[in-house]
């Protein structure tokens, strides 16, 4: 039997490893004479890039790097290329038309407390959108479920090309959103009003939560001491071994986030929520990276010295009517100036494409034009903790690259070819095809 | 930012207040500007001669008269005030009077909350000009509003004096949504229609039983009674003696023929289609009827009429001969109106001009004030924009906004940015 599976396995493994030796690029591809922005060091006003077996090989100075023998080059004067753009947060994979219901899984409503829903168990590898938003030059993308969750479920981060969702999956369960912006709770309508319907409510239910996980872990834990107790016992009558707990896997979810093995994806918007939210993290000593913090222009400081990442924005959020027009716009420029370690995200689905033109719009806000671009890329990568593979043109990373007529981060240029690992991907989507098919008209 | 004396700051506030108060007796030269025209071309340190609240010289010689106040833009662009043709900002909750399908007698100057601070931040955004228009759950909704965002003025300053009324239609998933959920008529593409065809119908009896009226009384019969006046008959026959502008929402190609189709049975004309995310389908037939489009740059996929969105329809209508806007149906886009139009020099190769259009002249046409605002132009309204930055980019912001030739906005000026406006006052 085990030799059976043992074949079985190694039949499996050959045909995955073919599989992925014809996905993967098989000649070296050059990109020669474009402005390289490598986001790591510099720009290169005309550089050349290599591109082989799905990775960067080389990155330097026309005339300074040797270009492989049997490589293609295509010749980019005038273009600009960059690494791919990282989405800090989006829906991809998870919705297609908005308003028609079937279309969607974006997040289970019955319980606040959802922990043990995966977005990959959802993500739609074929959906139209990825192809809509990978034009624009975006690679990779955090999928998360909608935030009307306390705890919504894990997130996944995935990169948008594959043959399959297994392929496009590249890290699951890679963190846990925790969503304490007051539009938790459950106080629609006085008919529908249940319990948490304040903000008591959903911080005493979010206290439990990680209570009963920590409680459920003692019980495993007591288990394994008295199993291994048992085990050690040299007189079988005393080797009666203890009756194993029930396994709970939304309990069993909170494990890897209480022991500070992933992070928390903390998201408040008002200072008071803000505070909250970073004291029930703190009182379970999770580790966690701050989402939105919109409106929190008056405690910009305080954030600065939590020391952690912060996911901002949307920057298109509305300010409150008692704040100036630029509350939110300017807010990566003053967390920025603070040290903070900022990540912009499109926190949509349809309009991620737009993703660049946020960290655009934020440069005439104080964010100096470098860190906007590091925003969605390196420091996006560095966040998610794939900075050896993903962020910047550097040798050994993965080659994410895109070529494109100018400025990535301004909504005149246009994103001419797109290559993930490496891959030419096809520069279409439903709407190109739209587009040619009328266009004859 | 030079340090001013708060004093004089103070003062020119003071002034530039009470000059806005008064009548627009202002005279101003804004100098050492690109000055991007949108009718004749954009010139490079040019500079503006604004009398009396209108543009009274354009070029790059324009002499400063003793007296009037110098503007230096410091090289920075100037365009025309930016003008969205679709809003629903200031109307607090009373966007949709969604109680019954056709509510033409609706006017959204009664529900129109001049105090509402997304006025002030849409300004912030270059806008100038506004439609505020009934929302879509009816095939025939309330009558609009157009406004100047002269945020901190009363009520009555904030019209947009002698602009023609416009009226919105709407069409396919919203009147049938709505209405369909409460099990009423429309719950279909065909109830929609029906109901909006029944009630031109009734406009027309209307209008009969008053002409016949009118013929006694001109004829001296004095035993003749007149009919009963019914405000929503005296709306729809206003649309159809082709008084209102009609505005409709609408995305899908074969409601687009069927409006059509409609306003040619019973003969009145349409101003422009909103949204029609699906114009660029049947563009041909919009183009020879001379109806325009008001459309979003990029959105789509919000709901099943907007799946066939692409990008390139407000280009690819353009090149057909359709009037273009790209306008914001949202509190959110109105406040990047030009990162929206500048999309569509990407998506088709609209030239600088061309996007620049979109969001003033032409959505001036949608709104039927074009004569008025919507081009640096001598006898137009002097409501224009200094941009920090190039202003068709995603990094361009105002730094001074104008209307009629006073500041309201300048992003200089501590708090709000507002001269004529303090919290609490």
């Amino acid at each position: 039997m085990k030799n059976v599976i043992g074949r079985w396995f190694s039949i499996v493994g050959l045909l995955c490893l073919a599989f992925v030796s014809t996905a993967a690029q098989q000649k070296p591809i050059v990109l020669r004479g474009g402005k390289l922005l490598t986001v790591s060091h510099g720009v290169i006003e005309h550089g050349v890039l290599v591109m082989e077996n799905g990775k960067i090989t080389a990155v330097g100075a026309e005339g300074s790097t040797a270009i492989p023998k049997n490589a293609r080059v295509v010749d980019l004067k005038g273009m600009t290329v960059y690494p791919g753009l990282i989405d800090s947060e989006t829906n991809l994979g998870l919705t297609e038309i908005s308003a028609e219901d079937m279309t969607n899984d974006l997040v289970e409503l019955s319980e606040e407390i959802m922990p043990h829903m995966h977005v990959y168990d959802a993500f739609h590898a074929e959906s139209e959108l990825i192809p809509v938003t990978r034009l624009n030059g975006i690679t990779n993308a955090i999928v998360a479920p909608e935030s009307k969750d306390t705890l919504p479920g894990q997130d996944s981060f995935v990169q948008l090309s594959g043959k399959s969702a297994n392929e496009m999956l590249m890290i699951r369960d890679i963190a846990m959103p925790l969503n304490f912006t007051g539009d938790q709770r459950r106080n629609q309508s006085r008919e529908k009003r249940k319990y948490p319907s304040t903000r008591m409510g959903m911080a005493a239910q979010l206290r439990q939560a990680f209570l009963d996980a920590q409680d459920y872990q003692q019980h495993w834990a007591d288990y394994e001491k008295k199993k291994n107790e048992a085990a050690a016992k040299t007189d079988d009558k005393d080797k009666k071994l203890p009756t194993q707990p029930k396994r709970d896997l939304k309990l069993e979810a909170l494990l890897p986030y209480l022991a500070g093995q992933k992070p928390i994806i903390l998201a408040a918007e008002e200072p008071s929520d803000l505070e909250s939210a970073v004291n029930l993290a703190r009182e379970f000593n999770l580790k966690f990276v701050l989402n939105h913090v919109s409106h929190s222009q008056p405690v910009l400081d305080y954030i600065a010295q939590l020391k952690v990442p912060v996911i901002v924005g949307p920057i298109y959020e509305t300010p409150k009517p008692y704040e100036r027009f630029d509350a939110v716009y300017s807010l990566p420029g003053e967390l920025n100036k603070r040290g903070v370690k900022i990540a912009f995200a499109s926190f949509d689905a349809h309009n991620a494409r737009n993703l660049p033109y946020q960290a655009g719009f934020a440069t005439a806000f104080g964010l100096p034009y470098d860190d906007a671009l590091k925003a969605i890329t390196l420091n996006a990568a560095e966040i998610w903790g794939v900075a050896d593979k993903l962020g910047s043109l550097d040798v050994g990373k993965t080659a994410n690259v895109v070529v494109a007529t100018g400025d990535p981060l301004d909504v005149k240029t246009d994103v001419k070819q797109v290559f993930i690992g490496g891959q030419e991907i096809p520069m279409t989507s439903r709407q190109t095809r739209l587009r040619d098919q009328y266009s004859g008209q | 930012m030079n340090r001013v004396p708060i004093c004089v700051i103070l003062l020119s506030l003071w002034t530039a207040a009470a000059l806005a108060q008064s009548t627009n007796h202002n005279e101003i030269v804004i100098k050492n500007a690109i000055v991007m025209t949108v009718t004749h071309g954009t010139i490079s340190n040019g500079s503006v001669y604004v009398k009396d609240g209108k543009i009274a010289a354009v070029g790059k010689d324009v002499s400063v008269p003793s007296g009037a106040t110098v503007v230096d833009a410091g090289g920075k662009y100037l365009t025309p005030g930016l003008i969205d043709s679709h809003s629903h900002i200031a109307l607090d909750d009373d966007v949709n009077e969604a109680t019954s399908p056709i509510t033409p007698q609706m006017m959204m100057i009664d529900a129109f909350d001049y105090q509402d601070k997304a006025i002030y931040r849409v300004l912030a955004g270059g806008v100038t000009t506004s439609l505020l228009l009934h929302g879509s759950a009816n095939m025939i909704g309330g009558q609009a509003v157009v406004i100047k965002h002269k945020y901190g003025m009363n009520r009555d300053a904030m019209l947009f004096p002698g602009a023609p009324q416009s009226i919105k239609f709407a069409s396919g998933e919203n009147p049938k949504r709505v209405y369909g959920s409460r099990d009423q008529l429309p719950s279909t593409r065909m109830g929609n229609f029906e109901v909006q065809r029944e009630a031109l119908v009734s406009a027309q009896d209307y209008m009969r039983e008053w002409d016949d009226y009118n013929a006694k009384v001109k004829r001296g019969d004095k035993d003749v009674t007149p009919p009963k006046r019914d405000l929503k008959l005296d709306a729809l026959a206003d649309v159809l003696r082709g008084k209102l502008l009609v505005q409709i929402h609408c995305y899908r190609a074969d409601e687009l023929l069927t409006e059509m189709a409609m306003a040619k049975e019973f003969g009145y004309k349409l101003r422009a289609f909103h949204h029609a995310l699906e114009a660029y389908k049947v563009a041909d037939q919009l183009a020879a009827n001379g109806i325009g489009i008001a459309t979003f740059s990029d959105w789509w996929g919000y709901k099943q009429e907007a799946w066939d969105a692409i990008p390139w329809n407000a280009v690819m209508c353009m090149r057909k001969g359709v009037r273009v806007a790209i306008k914001s149906d949202s509190d959110d886009f109105a406040r990047r109106l030009n990162q929206e139009a500048g999309k569509t020099m990407r998506y088709g190769g609209a030239t600088e001009d061309e996007a620049l259009r979109m969001i003033t002249l032409n959505a001036a046409w949608i709104i039927g004030v074009d004569d008025r605002v919507g081009s640096i132009d001598v006898g137009k309204d002097a409501d224009l924009v200094i941009w920090d930055g190039y202003p068709l980019s995603s990094s361009a912001v105002p730094n001074k906004v104008f209307i009629e030739g006073d500041v309201y906005f300048d992003r200089s000026l501590p708090g709000f940015g507002m001269p004529h406006y303090r919290e609490g006052e």
